[in-house]
């Protein structure tokens, strides 16, 4: 069995569903192969039993003769191991060939996430991609795992339909006519089950929604009431779900029926044909018992038929869904020939008419936060600025640097910087770059002790996802901490102390100044506390730099700027 | 704040998930039985086909007549169609009984979750309850609606269809019981890992699905800080786990299954060997040793069944009792029915610990004058917030008391408490419905009216208006989504609604850009008119315009007394106060920076630790 995860997926075919599906198949011939070829043994396996048996009522009981009764009965025993052999066997290769197909599915995609970044989820919904990784991967493996069982099913039903056309025409035309008959009589009802249960399904996905919600909204429900209220909208949400479910089982049940009543007659057909050639000595008694087991055997290949075009219709389903995310292409331009990253150089931006010398360290208020944002977001090339403009570091506009040179070198650190699971040492210094000294100084610089103390085990302890432990303020040192410890040439904060109280906030901007001292820092705040430290303070208004000074100086003197920090709580 | 995440819900013991479960079943009385019966006969009517099939070839063997082969076919066909109704009407009956249990058992775990104690919510998190919520519910979907039915009527089918062998033809089926011992055996070597085993796996699963939320939710961070070959590192790392876990059941598939297998055809073997020789000596006839031999193997289909739910069967005890623990939580009080003399709140040398030993206030004295505004302000960690939730009555304190009018909080009802005093945090859930219901919560009896006059109050009216659908609008996820802002007002008029006479409020406005801030900050003001109000401060200004300031440290009140007073006092606020003002020095009282760094005076490189000290103002 291939140990996985595969150090490297591949690349996959992303032209069509079919390809990407047969390029699954393609990297895994021998797994599937193994597969069909211990199917094949077990289902024959299985169809033989019934031939064994017959013979051995044939020659051991009404042949009367206890050799031959000792002989096919160990046949059927040594029959009975081969078939569990082959059996097990046949599992593993199929359980092998689903994770080797589901397993490189998440691979692919976990992959395709990683490389887009924030580019992914603004052109596909957040939800379609989980849904991908979460089902869709796994229809996938589907896809692959049956085929084992289908290839069992094929040859020994063609194995079946020779032995019994050989003995009598007309019960192998009933057989060869019948089976794929039944099939098609089954379909019909298939199709009303399935509606039943997507809206079964629907209903269920409301429900649990709405018990989601609860829990997620349960601190404000115990606050302000409503229990009773959300107690009777579950309730009718949970009768709703009843009641599909019952309509599920109106249909499910007539469908349980038939699969007894059409392969019954199918039996009854059969042995009554078988039968009535036994009186007239065409078939033996032991041959008839043996028809008796072929047709009820032949259920199995019906039932792995009915599956197989299941499993292959949400397996294409799913491979165009996990397509939309497979081919996409990351956003942004990248340079053909990358120029080298200038040292120490000024970073200017033609939009705003920005420009932040190199070492300085400037705090850009802004009176529409969503425009310091779009500023940090052209600093860094998270966008391009439209038409003409440009973002330069020195004489090089970003554009002709290659993408992980500018991310070296420009750190942004946005507004809702996102920690991962995992220890806290691990969320400050993701690379294992810094010395021990060098993470506690950024700590101190942002201030985040307490987070460090609430978290059991301190630096080694261990945070949940998206460290919902921690408060808003605490994540966000974390976070600071962690964008300080990284020592970028320039960094770039966006609000950095927006979930921090006045107190912490003070002794940020104290400690933030000094540990970047040499290096450029740009922070987008309009906190007086974080302006007054500033080498230059700047007023970004309708997307332009409309006063440039030192805070002291524009609080005084600048109306605009003095009712953006101080939210015209005074007046002048 | 951090709440510490350690107080996990309980999880029901065994005992007492049997009691829940039999409990469930016999409250359906006799549908219960009717749905017995009914599978009882579909697996009578098809226990026909081998007895008659037997028939058959004992008849053939004999020499018989087309008529007779034809009437017997006849009544096999018969039983087939009176199969096919039982399983009809079975299968029916016991889904909407089974649908009905299910309900019930989600709906009364439901109203388990919204009677949790306050206490509770606040620190258990929502992760665990989210859990049973939604997975545990989902696993024991599977098991009311497969696990328990298949399960019935696979033991019916086998029993019925050993009983069937045995009435044909005890000696010829006795050779079969050899095989119990190991099935049995086997299968309990398997039942005894298998559940931990897929337990683990879909434990590992829910890893890798959140992993690979994290990744695609945090695409600009990992951008960012280069986090790239982490993230694919991360997934490959879940991929692996889910690898060794999946290995490991197929291992025990591995051993289990072809024991199974093979004793599923030993006795199929043993009939025909015993019965053929019992038959060559006349003690049996070929008609009793076909039946007996096709029983048996008709038993491999049941008996195959039952083994593959029981796995199935014991995650769903699993979980079930997952959703009864969350009925054991205790109750953190017990309404005295005391009824406070005024709406006078205080606090008297009050202690609290989220861990035994580990005080996070101590000692605090607050006299809440009725109408008076308190803003309270501090460095993080210092306790605020957790006041504020004791003084909300959302905790009750470990040592002194909080009253409210001679009356300690955790004393009252809990629809009293709410009319006395609110906490508003900076968690503003838009529940999903309409806004209509968002509001309501905290007045069912509440019409539109006094709805759009309540938005009206708070200047939220013309905003709701505008909205596609008024009023009725659906919002929260998968409806419209509401700004931050949006969301904050809707859940100020929730507690204009509710109308207590005071008000915690922690931070309520501190993560909104300014403009929105400003308008918030109206309605803030419009909320708070005629109550009393502890507001937990980050922006200055809350403080200047309170009627009293408490700057808190290390879990103590330092100071206390007007903006005024404080700023003539010259301690820690003044301080402040001058620094957000670009006027004077920066914060370097020794307190508060003691505390900032939690008593380490020293910092790594071996300094006194006093950041304001290395600072070089440009001016």
């Amino acid at each position: 069995m291939r140990v996985l995860p595969l150090t490297d997926p591949g690349v996959p075919d992303v032209r069509s569903p079919l390809r990407f599906l047969l390029w699954v198949v393609k990297g895994q011939r021998a797994t599937l192969t193994g597969g069909m070829v211990f199917g094949i043994i077990w289902m024959c396996g299985q169809a033989t039993v019934p031939f064994v048996v017959g013979r051995g009522i044939d020659e051991g009981i009404t042949g009367h003769s206890t050799s031959a009764l000792v002989t096919w009965s160990g046949a059927l025993l040594g029959l009975g191991i081969v078939q569990a052999a082959a059996g097990v066997s046949r599992h593993r290769f199929a359980v092998a060939a689903w994770m080797t197909g589901t397993f490189r599915v998440e691979q692919l995609l976990t992959r395709q996430a990683a490389l887009l970044g924030a580019s992914l989820t603004q052109r596909v919904q957040l939800g379609d991609v989980v849904s991908s990784a979460t089902t869709d991967a796994g229809y996938i493996g589907n896809c692959l795992d049956i085929t084992a069982r289908l290839a069992g099913s094929i040859v020994s039903f063609i194995a079946v339909a020779i032995i019994m056309l050989s003995t009598s025409v007309e019960l192998g035309l009933v057989v060869l006519i019948g089976v794929p008959a039944l099939m098609l009589l089954i379909g019909p009802l298939l199709r009303p089950l399935h509606h039943r249960q997507t809206e079964l399904r629907a209903s269920v996905g409301k429900l649990t929604n709405f018990g989601a919600d609860t829990v997620a909204g349960l601190r404000v429900l115990r606050g302000v009431g409503g229990e009773r209220e959300f107690f009777t909208r579950y309730q009718a949400r949970s009768q709703d779900v009843r009641r599909k479910g019952v309509a599920v089982a109106a249909v499910g049940s007539v469908l349980d029926a038939a699969e007894v009543l059409l392969p019954g007659v199918f039996v009854v057909l059969v042995t009554w044909l078988g039968a009535r050639l036994a009186i007239q000595h065409k078939l033996t008694v032991g041959q008839l018992v043996s028809f008796y087991g072929y047709a009820a055997f032949l259920l199995a290949p019906m039932r792995i038929a009915t599956e197989v075009a299941d499993k292959w219709t949400r397996g294409l389903v799913a491979a165009k869904r996990i397509l939309r995310v497979l081919s996409l292409q990351p956003l942004l331009a990248q340079p053909p020939h990358p120029v080298a990253v200038p040292r120490d150089a000024d970073l200017t931006d033609t939009t705003s008419g920005l420009t932040v010398r190199s070492g300085e360290f400037v705090v850009v208020a802004a009176a529409e936060p969503s425009q310091a944002s779009a500023l940090a977001d052209r600093l860094g090339r998270y966008i391009d600025p439209d038409g003409d403009e440009q973002v330069f570091f020195g004489d090089v506009p970003l554009t002709a640097l290659a993408l992980d040179d500018v991310r070296a070198t420009i750190l942004i650190s946005d507004k809702d910087p996102r920690l991962f699971a995992g220890t806290l040492r691990d969320q400050l210094d993701p690379h294992r770059r810094a010395s021990a000294s060098d993470v506690d100084d950024a700590i101190d610089a942002a201030v985040a002790h307490d987070a460090l103390e609430s978290v059991p085990g301190g630096l080694d302890g261990v945070l949940d996802e998206r460290a919902l432990g921690l408060s808003g303020g605490q994540r966000q040192r974390i976070a600071l901490a962690r964008a300080l410890l990284v020592d970028a040439p320039v960094l770039v904060l966006d609000e950095p102390t927006s979930a921090v109280d006045a107190y912490t906030e003070a002794r940020i901007a104290d400690t933030l100044r000094a540990h970047r001292a040499g290096k450029t820092t740009i922070v987008m705040s309009t906190s007086p506390l974080m302006l007054d430290r500033a080498d230059r303070a700047v007023l970004l208004d309708d997307n332009r730099v409309v006063a440039d000074g030192l805070h002291r100086e524009l609080v005084s003197h600048d109306a605009r700027y003095r009712s953006v920090v101080t939210r015209d709580e005074e007046s002048a | 704040m951090s709440t510490p995440n350690s107080a996990l819900l309980p999880v029901a013991h065994i005992d007492e998930v049997k009691a829940y479960a039999s409990s469930l079943i016999r409250k359906q009385g006799r549908a219960a039985g009717g749905v017995l019966v009914l599978y009882a006969l579909a697996g009578v009517a098809g226990l026909a086909g081998p007895r008659l099939l037997g028939d058959i070839v004992g008849a053939v063997q004999k020499g018989t007549t087309r008529a007779h082969v034809d009437r017997i076919a006849m009544i096999l066909a018969g039983f087939v169609v009176a199969q096919a109704i039982f399983v009809r009407l079975a299968r029916y009956a016991s889904s909407v009984i089974a649908e009905k249990i299910f309900a019930e058992l989600r709906e009364e775990f439901l109203r388990k979750v919204i009677s949790l104690p306050l206490s509770t919510v606040e620190r258990a998190g929502t992760g665990d309850l989210l859990t049973r919520m939604t997975s545990d519910i989902d696993a024991m979907s599977r098991s009311v609606r497969f696990a328990v039915p298949e399960t019935m009527i696979a033991v019916a089918t086998a029993v019925l269809t050993l009983v069937a062998a045995f009435v044909t033809a005890p000696l010829v089926a006795l050779p079969c019981l050899v095989v119990f011992p190991s099935l049995f055996v086997a299968t309990r070597w398997y039942l005894k890992r298998a559940p931990q085993g897929y337990l683990r796996e879909r434990r590992v699963y829910s890893h890798m699905f959140a992993g690979i939320t994290e990744t695609l939710e945090g695409g600009r961070t990992i951008d960012a800080l280069g986090l790239r070959d982490k993230r694919i590192r991360r997934g490959d790392d879940d991929v692996r786990r889910a690898y060794v876990a999946e290995r490991y059941t197929l291992r025990l598939r591995t051993l289990w299954y072809p024991s199974t297998e093979t004793a599923y055809v030993v006795p199929v073997v043993a009939a025909l060997l015993v019965g053929g020789l019992l038959a060559n000596r006349g003690h049996a006839s070929l008609a009793q040793v076909t039946a007996v031999t096709l029983y048996f193997q008709q038993l491999v289909d049941p008996v195959d069944r039952l083994l593959g739910w029981l796995d199935e069967l014991q995650v769903g005890a699993s979980s079930l009792a997952r959703l009864v623990g969350v009925g054991r939580v205790p109750a953190d009080r017990v309404a005295t029915g005391e009824q406070p003399e005024s709406e006078r709140l205080r606090a008297d040398s009050v202690h609290f610990a989220y861990r035994a030993g580990r005080d996070v206030l101590h000692g605090i004295d607050l006299d809440v004058r009725p109408g008076e505004r308190i803003a309270m302000v501090g460095p993080s960690g210092a306790g605020k917030s957790t006041l504020g939730r004791l003084l909300a009555g959302i905790h009750g304190p470990g040592d002194g008391s909080v009253t409210v009018g001679g009356v300690p909080l955790v004393d009252l009802e809990i629809d009293q408490l709410r009319r006395e005093v609110a906490l508003v945090t900076q968690e503003h859930h838009v529940f999903v419905g309409s806004v209509a219901d968002n509001l309501r919560l905290a007045k069912p009896s509440a019409d539109d009216d006094q709805l759009r006059s309540v938005l009206s109050s708070i200047d939220a009216l013309d905003w709701v208006i505008a909205l596609p659908d008024g009023l009725d609008t659906m919002v929260g996820s998968g409806g419209l989504i509401l700004t931050p802002a949006q969301a904050q007002q809707i859940a100020l008029a929730r507690l204009v609604l509710a109308d207590p006479h005071t008000l915690v409020l922690d931070e309520a406005t501190s993560l909104l850009d300014p403009r929105a801030a400003r308008r918030l900050e109206r309605s803030l003001a419009a909320v708070v008119e005629g109550r009393t109000v502890i507001a937990i401060a980050h922006r200055l200004h809350t403080a200047h315009d309170a009627d009293r300031v408490a700057v808190m440290v290390g879990g103590r009140i330092v100071e206390l007394g007007s903006h005024d007073e404080l700023i003539a006092k010259g301690g820690s606020y003044a301080d402040l106060w001058a620094s957000w003002h670009g006027e004077g020095p920066h914060v370097s009282d020794p307190l508060i920076s003691d505390s900032l760094t939690s008593g380490r005076a020293v910092s790594p490189s071996g300094q006194h630790w006093t950041p304001s000290d290395s600072l070089s103002h440009t001016d």
